[in-house]
């Protein structure tokens, strides 16, 4: 990283630098673009895979930071920072253009601080409606109701960006079309029953084939990222279950050990085996969840059934061990909240071997199935830049052949005491991902093998402070949820409560690549495509 | 002719993966099946002890509960869900003592995250897995959890002002 | 007499009775006109409470399939449970939508159910048990089944709904091509049997059922007008048309009340004449199993009702189509036509050919032995 350092004092002379757990650097707005193009295209480490781009307001400054890693080593990270004191027109220069999922993060950017981007395509807001008075994240943001009262009049969708470009003479604000005036245009959501939740693909077909998809998000946005702003840490631990609502306890374990590396607890072995395996065993219902509406989506009603009936045993477990089934409440900060219940060992132990076989039934049941094959070979490619630009983690980004497990490059918890395979295909279609999924379920189950018989015994939750406040700093904790990786940031003040909270959220672009591997396929396999990337709603808007 | 075989090969092997499928469902026609039947299997049906469904305030045979009106739960409760509305009396030496009047839950806004069991200091709450609790009206979820007349049982040991070990609550659950 | 004797359970000894009764009290006008009546009434009824069981044993069996117990609530083993639903969707409101092709929108589901209902009346469901005897009857029926195809592609397009297009497009594409396999299969068989008369045809399988008759060409045959079959009445693998996780519910997204129950009961109905037809032309319709030379053995198998192993048949056929269904991911539609244009279509015509031959060469069973 040392080299890094000196390639960019090399060319940004006045670029200041902060020594910290990450290296961070500080630099004007007008040498941003140059400095990140120059991480991106280092060609000894190129720095291609945006990992968050968060937005901020300091107070005085509207700013971004950007968190750049490699897509070769994930575990090597610089921290980008730039900010603008025009509180009144904020501009910046967009990095669209090397990472396409800068695109719809730029847009929520946008939404909650007000900060446009130059150069950016389309620049609506994301996950909040266009005529939505204030930005919500701005710290002197006014929430009073009847600013923004709840409308109840069907509002006319308007197909039309605006957009601010640079040009040889200054910028030039313009408002662009998104599509053609004689597209045949349906709606695919916001209620629709194959797009996992309230989303909305605007899609522009050209018989049964899908020439274009605008994504619309933001309508079960709950501004949880804002709500966490007055809550305590331990309060806004219940959030994280309701992201991504299918990895609960593995978003959890991000923002628990976020708080903890600030604070500095020790979390005793026992938490961190209970941790582990439950972070696997949802894993697995996730992925089993996955599997059945992946199959559901492709016509298989059947299948659907099979995987939830397998799912229930897991969430069994849960409910056994901490009360809840879904938003299952399991770790809290300094351990879990539950210790293992008394047949819990035995209760995975069968499982195991249960699973396993139902594996196998799956197996014959349906991956093979000639008309299944049909459905997902070749069906969606995605390439291995596509996948690393658009930041697509998780399962899915390893079927395009990026090796991208967090739990390899930067372990936490116990991964890197246990011996498992990163599950990685080259083919990036369809396919790859969902027999991507099945092998990790297997991959888990070797996981969780080797660690119930040696949970040991001593505390699962060490003694932490009544209040718990983070030292005034930056904190960024990464996991390998069910879909990819789950991000938490955190800035803090030295207060109880965060100054800001960012969730990085993998379906976010899990769905911004949508649009891309889904173009000239046929409108039933989009929703084959859908379901094989595995999108969790909730887990976008924030 | 490569393309002939191709396409009987293509034919037959179609076949035989559909054959294959549908034998597994021949299979699963016969096995056991998984559905539960709510609600006559209610005498049977075993929820986990720990399973959080609804708040209660224990109280003991002299209608006495622990609860001392401390609000520590309310103000951990990180939606607002829990009101402890007390009220002054004097004891007997003429004192003046804060006591709880009324302990006021919403079952509709409560996310079940158990911050309030945990941070009780004197264990006077507790989660139980009655999960029954399906109403017609929004406002019968709003619950008082201290029965009427009730008062602070007198304690073997005064509560320490650092919340108990875990351990502990898991027992007096 | 005799018949009487060895088979009591036969619905010919009221037909006949009934007839004779009301000839001998009523001009021969009036008699034919009751008599018209009355099967009218019969088949009528037959048809609505024929859905109601399928939608009962469908529901049933998939549940069975899928590791449930399906429904359970109203009567013993949820028995009422379509009479239920049929009820509900009787008195359920027909909502009036603004936008569509009034007429057009509500005359669809009538060309759904006039189509079944015709196809029903042809199908002879036991001995002596048929409403209408056509000397065409394989034609009649392949004719007026695919008059059911308008209703949908009317109801798509009068639902002024860009889902129900697409459904009622897909649709028409793939009603239209297996239409084709379905005829050929057919006439596969009337190559076979030398008729198109359904009667005719039962009394020559009397000892030997076309499917074992035809040997490998039969069997080919069977196996392709079962797959049109289930592909024309727009059932899973091949219910594109539908396709409730991309489409919603194509074409019939915007019925409700008694109108989405007519595509409902059609669709019902329309598997079973489709398994229905299969039996009749290819394992003996009603015909019980004979093997000539064992006469105690066909004199037994004739105490069975004719119209038991018509329904016996048929079940079997629609076991075999539910288990189908609840088995496999849906087509595209690319694939669906895929399989017709390329596979069935080509295979179909070969078939065909062979057939000829065998018929000719005398390499059928009933030549042969």
């Amino acid at each position: 990283m040392e080299k890094i350092k000196k390639i960019i004092l090399n060319i940004f002379a006045d670029a200041v630098f902060e020594e910290k757990d990450k290296l961070t650097v500080t630099v004007d707005p007008q040498k941003l673009h140059e400095l990140i193009k120059t991480l991106h295209d280092n060609e000894e480490l190129p720095f291609d895979y945006l990992v968050y781009l968060i937005g901020m307001d300091w107070g005085e400054q509207l700013g971004v930071i950007y968190l750049l890693s490699s897509s070769q080593d994930t575990s090597k990270e610089i921290v980008v920072k730039t900010g603008t004191s025009d509180r009144e027109n904020p501009l910046l220069y967009s990095i669209t253009d090397l990472y396409e999922t800068a695109h719809l993060n730029e847009r929520e950017v946008y939404a909650m601080y007000g900060i446009r981007f130059i150069n950016n395509p389309d620049m609506r807001r994301f996950l909040i409606n266009d005529d939505w008075v204030g930005f919500p994240l701005r710290k002197d943001y006014d929430a009073n109701p009847e600013i923004n009262p709840v409308s109840v009049v069907s509002k006319d969708i308007i197909d039309t960006a605006p957009r601010i470009m640079e040009t040889p003479d200054g910028l030039k604000e313009e408002v662009v079309n998104i599509f053609e005036a004689d597209d045949y245009i349906i709606n695919i959501g916001p209620q629709h029953p194959s797009t996992h939740g309230v989303m909305h693909f605007r899609t522009a077909l050209d018989g049964e084939i899908v020439k274009k998809i605008d994504i619309h998000s933001g309508y079960i946005h709950r501004g949880i990222e804002k709500l966490s702003e007055s809550l305590t840490y331990p309060q806004i631990l219940h959030f994280t279950d309701r992201l991504d609502y299918l990895s609960a306890n593995i978003n959890r374990h991000a923002l628990c050990m976020c708080v903890e590396k600030a604070v500095g607890i020790e979390v005793p072995m026992r938490a961190q085996y209970i941790r582990t395996i439950m972070d696997e065993l949802n894993r697995i219902s996730s992925h089993l969840l996955a599997w059945s509406a992946q199959t559901n989506d492709l016509g298989a009603t059947t299948a659907f059934i099979y995987g939830m009936r397998e799912r229930e045993i897991i969430l069994d477990i849960f409910d056994k061990t901490c009360g809840g089934r879904l938003i299952i409440n399991q770790n809290v900060i300094g351990g879990v909240m539950f210790d293992i219940y008394a047949d819990f060992q035995k209760d995975v132990k069968a499982f195991i071997p249960y699973m396993r076989e139902k594996l196998r039934e799956y197996d014959r049941f349906f991956s093979h199935n000639v008309i299944a094959l049909g459905r997902m070979v070749n069906i969606g490619n995605l390439s291995k830049e596509d996948a690393v630009s658009y930041a697509v983690t998780g399962p899915a980004g390893r079927a395009s052949g990026w090796s991208c497990d967090v739990r390899k490059y930067q372990p936490y918890a116990l991964y890197d005491k246990v011996e498992f395979k990163e599950v990685i295909r080259a083919e990036g279609d369809s396919y790859a991902r969902y027999m991507n999924r099945l092998d990790e379920i297997e991959e888990s189950l070797k996981i969780i093998e080797q660690l119930i018989d040696n949970i040991p015994d001593g505390d699962f939750l060490a003694k932490t402070k009544a209040v718990i406040k983070l030292p005034e700093g930056e904190y960024f904790q990464g996991v390998e949820a069910g879909k990819g990786l789950f991000g938490v940031y955190i800035e803090s003040r030295g207060e109880k409560t965060p100054y800001r909270l960012k969730f990085r959220s993998p379906s976010m672009a899990l769905v911004s690549v949508m649009p891309l591997i889904c173009k000239n396929e046929k409108i039933s396999d989009f929703i084959g495509i859908g379901g094989s990337m595995d999108y969790v709603i909730p887990d976008i808007d924030r | 002719m490569r393309t002939f075989k191709q396409y009987t090969t293509d034919l037959f092997g179609g076949i035989k993966s559909l054959l294959t499928g549908l034998s597994v469902t021949w299979k699963e026609l016969w096995t056991k099946k998984v559905t539960r039947q709510y609600p006559e299997n209610r005498d049977m049906l075993v929820i986990s002890d720990r399973f959080r469904a609804e708040l209660v305030m224990p109280h003991d045979e002299n209608n006495e509960h622990a609860c001392t009106a401390c609000g520590i739960c309310e103000m951990n409760c990180p939606n607002g869900t829990i009101q402890v509305i007390t009220k002054m009396t004097e004891t007997e030496d003429g004192k003046k003592k804060k006591e709880l009047d009324r302990y006021i839950y919403d079952l509709g806004m409560c996310t079940f995250c158990n911050l309030c069991v945990i941070t009780c200091p004197s264990s006077a709450i507790k989660f139980t897995n009655h999960f029954e609790n399906a109403t017609f009206t929004r406002h019968k979820l709003v619950q008082q959890l201290n029965h009427e007349g009730s008062k602070l049982g007198v304690k073997k040991k005064e509560p320490t002002s650092s919340r108990p070990s875990p351990k502990e609550k898991e027992k007096s659950l | 007499m005799f018949q009487s004797y060895s088979q009591p359970l036969e619905f010919t000894n009221l037909t006949s009775w009934l007839d004779a009764a009301l000839r001998e009290n009523l001009p021969e006008f009036w008699a034919v006109f009751i008599e018209l009546a009355l099967v009218g009434v019969v088949l009528l009824a037959a048809y609505a409470v024929l859905a109601m069981i399928l939608i009962y044993v469908e529901r049933k069996i998939t549940a069975f399939f899928q590791a449930r117990i399906g429904p359970n609530r109203v009567g013993k083993y949820g028995i009422f449970q379509t009479v239920a639903d049929v009820l509900k969707i009787l008195i359920k409101e027909i909502i009036q939508i603004n936008k569509v092709d009034k007429f057009l929108f509500y005359a669809a589901p009538f060309f759904m159910i006039v189509a079944s209902v015709l196809t029903f009346g042809a199908i002879p469901f036991g001995k002596s048990l048929q409403a209408v005897d056509f000397n065409i009857g394989v034609f009649y029926v392949t004719a007026v089944s695919s008059l059911g195809i308008i209703g949908v592609l009317l109801a798509g397009w009068s639902s002024n709904n860009k889902y129900s297009m697409i459904g009622a497009m897909r649709s028409g594409a793939q009603f239209v091509s297996y239409e084709l396999s379905a005829g050929f299969a057919l006439m596969t068989m009337v190559v076979l049997s030398g008729t198109m008369q359904f009667s005719e045809m039962i009394e020559n399988q009397a000892y030997c059922w076309n499917i074992f008759n035809g040997h490998i060409s039969s069997l080919v045959a069977f196996v392709i007008y079962l797959i049109s079959g289930h592909a024309e009445t727009n059932r899973g693998p091949f219910d594109l048309p539908e396709a409730e996780s991309e489409l919603t519910a194509g074409y019939h997204t915007e019925y409700s009340g008694l109108q989405f129950g007519f595509f409902y009961l059609a669709e019902y109905l329309n598997m079973f004449i489709i398994a229905s037809i299969a039996a009749t032309v290819f394992l003996g319709g009603w015909m019980p199993l004979q093997i000539s030379g064992w006469e105690g053995f066909n004199q037994l198998m004739w105490y069975i009702p004719s119209y038991i192993w018509f329904f016996g048949k048929v079940g079997v056929l629609i076991f075999l189509s539910l288990w189908v269904r609840w088995s496999f991911p849906r087509l595209r539609i690319d694939q669906l036509l895929n399989l017709e244009w390329k596979y069935l279509l080509p295979i179909n015509l070969v078939n065909i050919l062979v057939m000829v031959i065998l018929v000719l060469t005398g390499l059928t069973l009933t030549d042969l032995f």
